[in-house]
């Protein structure tokens, strides 16, 4: 929804207008501007009252933006009683700018990025002020203190170079500095359309108090995915903040490698405290997990993998990959094992793919199988990948009965730091 | 079966402690830089051990003032330039950061010119010793991750040790010294006062309140914990004060017993050498180099990452070189500067150190009274905040501080 005024549209800046003289229609002066009030509606909020104090005392008065004439050099008022206004405390749905906005930090979800706030730009139409974009380049900086005309002139002067703005649209913004703005469906939406893996590194650069209010906001598929791409040190202080029945609920989102990991970075007493709170069978595989030693295959691998029996036919397989792929989060290859257990062969999806329906997996399948055992150590397994170019590696005990699945991206986790700046 | 849980327990709480100690003994540490120690050499080998007892004052104001900020750390989970941007607005936090860069500036120059000066007694030239330092530091943080960093840092630390081997080498006479703790005499002449106020100058510096509260920030460190993080605090400002201690009463006895007048540092090494042997001479200039490099690597990082952080450009040791250009160049702009001037024939130490000075006490008053109004917020700091008698001994401390702080630039000032 674009903004349509016929008459002339002007931007103005909040630190044009914070500290402007306040005066009433015999222009006598009768304060100045502390603070705004804007409504939050989308898509951009329209300021709806103007704080003032009146100079000798701290005191302040939220005077309705109705009441303003004009403004110019300075903020004309129409007729009012001091005695009217309500006290200074933001409102249900408004907020007030140079109190949460201006200099706080706030989310870029366009750009994934942390942002602090310079200026705030207002869009001046039909007497209203539209809030529309938030400043947060150099040039908002050297605005507010006072410099931006000398250093304009001095940068065309010597280098004839126009330093430009950086504006961000609103809707791209997400505010932290109050808890209450993290609640708001807006906000929710506006955090879950960034990518998990940005998130992540945007909750990593914030502070505890707003990383669990950020972190709280998300539903609890998102959170999940956030979670497994933070840091394991802030990972663990995340969910220290959480109550069991929280956490149980994220981490069984979560892949069951990285459960694990996360689990058997807790203290012991947390982790039987969210395992317990756990669905039984997620809860029993991540334990399965857990007494595994992580430095080895089997502290990688995950045990959420597909696996048929060498009788079934291509078109059976399809049809059961359909059913259960869902609770998968890497479903590449299936696996051919026995009643036992054993590692009969493999099959790529395309490979299952472009085979006849009816044929079955046992003549089809791959049987010569790249796979490691538990006490695999990681270089190793590194060194499989890159010669063998696969996306997975199934892991087997001594017996060649298959335990779980190691996949590529855990693998990349580990190399990935080894990589250099 | 008592003492078995005693011990385990006792363990816990030491490895606890150990995870978590590191901010406040690196910083206290720093602190003892190139300046600070030309500075304890200077008082105790122009007045002897009459200036011995400050350090007590000195360490108490430290405790006091290093407390809040550690406190507003843990609590907020924000830096100090932070909280100063979003309480006190841009334009305040604008030029506080330009007068901040310089002074740091001034001092990373002289950390430099430390390493130049005790590289010279080792018979190294400074056209050699500076460029080799200034890429080693610089390749500390660009190519290695903070964990590594603070390892070598805590180090660093173990080095000062120096200072108190090399100080028992000059075989002091304690009972003389006990005296001059238990009868301060106080000497009304300006040289010692100002000698005084330059003791106190070097040891509480603005750029401590930032590094220390971003330090303390980065390790995650929650209110639970905070009491280790005192501990920290408290074991980090004794120790900067008892070496400042071997240092003064070492220059005090050798050289102040024998009227031998000193300008630097690298003068005081020197003469050590006749009147308390070779091994404490080299021991001597051994800090000294240990203390410049220490102070060289966090200089630079603690004000870019200061400055980043009040202005919201990307600011980590973790990020890569393109991700937060402004960091590394800040970081990379005072490394080269501060050591390329120093390979300058004529380069101008005095004068810069003199309007780094000037700089500096202009800016603790406003700094520290910052940190008292934001320690007092209760919007920021709950029921963390201090109490009255902690603001009374926090406010006397402080005003203390500005006035001290004050005289020195109006004796500077004076002076020139």
């Amino acid at each position: 929804m674009a903004l349509q005024y016929s008459d002339p549209q002007v931007f103005l800046f909040l630190s044009e207008i914070l500290g402007k003289r306040v005066v009433n229609r015999q222009n006598k002066k009768i304060g100045k501007v502390t603070d705004l009030a804007v409504g939050l509606v989308e898509p951009y909020p329209i300021v709806t009252e103007v704080l003032l104090s009146p100079g000798a005392s701290s005191a302040q008065y939220c005077v309705p933006w109705s009441k303003v004439l004009e403004v110019e050099k300075t903020l004309r008022l129409d007729d009012f009683s001091l005695e009217e206004c309500r006290k200074p405390e933001s409102r249900e749905g408004e907020i007030f700018l140079k109190d949460t906005l201006l200099d706080k930090q706030v989310v870029d979800t366009n750009g994934a990025k942390l942002r602090r706030v310079n200026d705030l730009q207002f869009l001046k139409a039909h007497n209203l002020l539209h809030l529309v974009h938030v400043d947060v380049g150099f040039r908002g900086l050297m605005r507010r203190a006072g410099l931006l005309k000398p250093l304009d002139a001095f940068l065309q002067a010597s280098m004839d170079y126009n330093l430009t703005d950086q504006f961000i649209a609103w809707k791209f913004i997400q505010p932290l500095s109050s808890p209450d703005l993290l609640k708001l469906k807006v906000a929710q939406d506006r955090l879950s359309q960034m990518h998990p893996a940005d998130l992540a590194d945007i909750i990593e650069d914030l502070d505890i108090h707003q990383r669990a209010a950020v972190f709280q906001s998300l539903d609890v598929e998102t959170a999940a995915e956030t979670l497994e791409e933070t840091d394991p040190r802030i990972q663990v202080s995340i969910i220290k903040d959480l109550k069991p029945e929280q956490a149980s609920d994220i981490i069984e989102e979560m892949s069951l490698n990285e459960a694990a990991d996360l689990l058997a970075d807790l203290p012991r007493h947390q982790a039987e405290g969210i395992l317990s709170e756990m669905e039984q069978d997620i809860a029993e595989d991540v334990k399965e997990l857990l007494a595994l030693p992580e430095e080895k295959a089997g502290g990688l691998m995950t045990t959420a993998f597909l696996s048929y029996p060498p009788t079934l036919t291509v078109g059976e397989a399809i049809e059961a990959i359909h059913r259960e792929a869902e609770d998968m989060d890497f479903a590449y290859y299936i696996y051919v094992v026995d009643e036992n257990e054993h590692l009969l062969g493999m099959m790529s999806l395309r490979e299952l793919l472009v085979s006849p329906l009816d044929g079955k997996l046992e003549d089809m399948m791959d049987t010569r199988i790249v796979s490691v055992t538990i006490e695999e150590d990681r270089k190793e397994i590194a060194n499989l990948f890159a010669k063998y170019g696969i996306m997975a590696i199934p892991v087997v005990d001594d017996d060649d009965r298959m335990m779980g699945v190691i996949i590529f991206r855990n693998i990349l986790e580990i190399i990935a730091p080894h990589l250099g700046k | 079966m008592i003492s078995g849980i005693f011990r385990t327990r006792f363990w816990i709480t030491l490895s606890v402690f150990f995870a978590l100690v590191g901010p406040g003994i690196i910083t206290s540490n720093v602190d003892n830089d190139a300046g600070g120690i030309t500075t304890y050499s200077l008082a105790g080998a122009d007045y002897g051990l009459t200036l011995l007892w400050i350090l007590v004052p000195i360490t108490f104001a430290l405790i006091i003032i290093q407390e809040m900020c550690a406190r507003m750390g843990v609590v907020t989970g924000k830096g100090l330039s932070d909280l100063i941007r979003e309480r006190f607005g841009a334009k305040i936090t604008f030029y506080l950061m330009i007068i901040l860069f310089l002074t740091n500036l001034g001092n990373t120059i002289a950390e430099f010119a430390g390493v130049a000066a005790s590289m010279e007694i080792f018979g190294v030239s400074k056209y050699i010793s500076v460029p080799i330092a200034a890429f080693l530091v610089w390749l500390l943080v660009v190519k290695w991750n903070y964990k590594s960093v603070e390892k070598v840092f805590l180090v660093a630390c173990l080095f000062y040790l120096s200072y108190i081997v090399s100080g028992i080498m000059g075989e002091p006479d304690w009972h003389q010294i006990g005296t001059s703790f238990v009868n301060p005499s106080v000497q009304f002449d300006p040289g010692y006062l100002a000698m005084a106020v330059g003791l106190v100058g070097t040891t509480i510096a603005p750029w401590m309140q930032f590094y220390l509260q971003s330090s303390v920030v980065d390790k995650g460190i929650r209110t639970s914990e905070y009491r280790y993080t005192r501990i920290d605090v408290i074991v980090g400002s004794f120790t900067v004060n008892v070496v400042a201690f071997f240092i003064i009463m070492l220059c005090a006895v050798t050289l102040f017993q024998n009227g031998i007048r000193i300008e630097t540092a690298k003068d005081a090494a020197l003469a050590l050498e006749p009147l308390a042997g070779k091994y404490s001479s080299l021991l001597f200039a051994f800090g000294l180099l240990n203390a410049s490099l220490f102070a060289a690597s966090i200089l630079p990082l603690s004000t870019a990452y200061t400055i980043c952080e009040a202005f919201g450009w990307e600011s980590s040791v973790n990020h890569k070189f393109v991700e937060a250009p402004q960091f590394y160049g800040l970081y990379s702009f005072m490394i080269f500067l501060g050591a390329g001037i120093i390979l300058l024939p004529q380069f101008p130490l005095i004068w810069i150190m003199y309007y780094s000075q000037v700089l500096n006490g202009l800016l603790l008053p406003v700094i520290l009274i910052f940190m008292l109004l934001l320690i007092n917020d209760r919007r920021l700091m709950g029921r963390y905040t201090n109490g009255w008698a902690m603001n009374i001994i926090s406010w006397l401390t402080v005003s203390a501080q500005v006035i001290l702080s004050l005289a020195m630039v109006i004796s500077l000032i004076w002076e020139a």
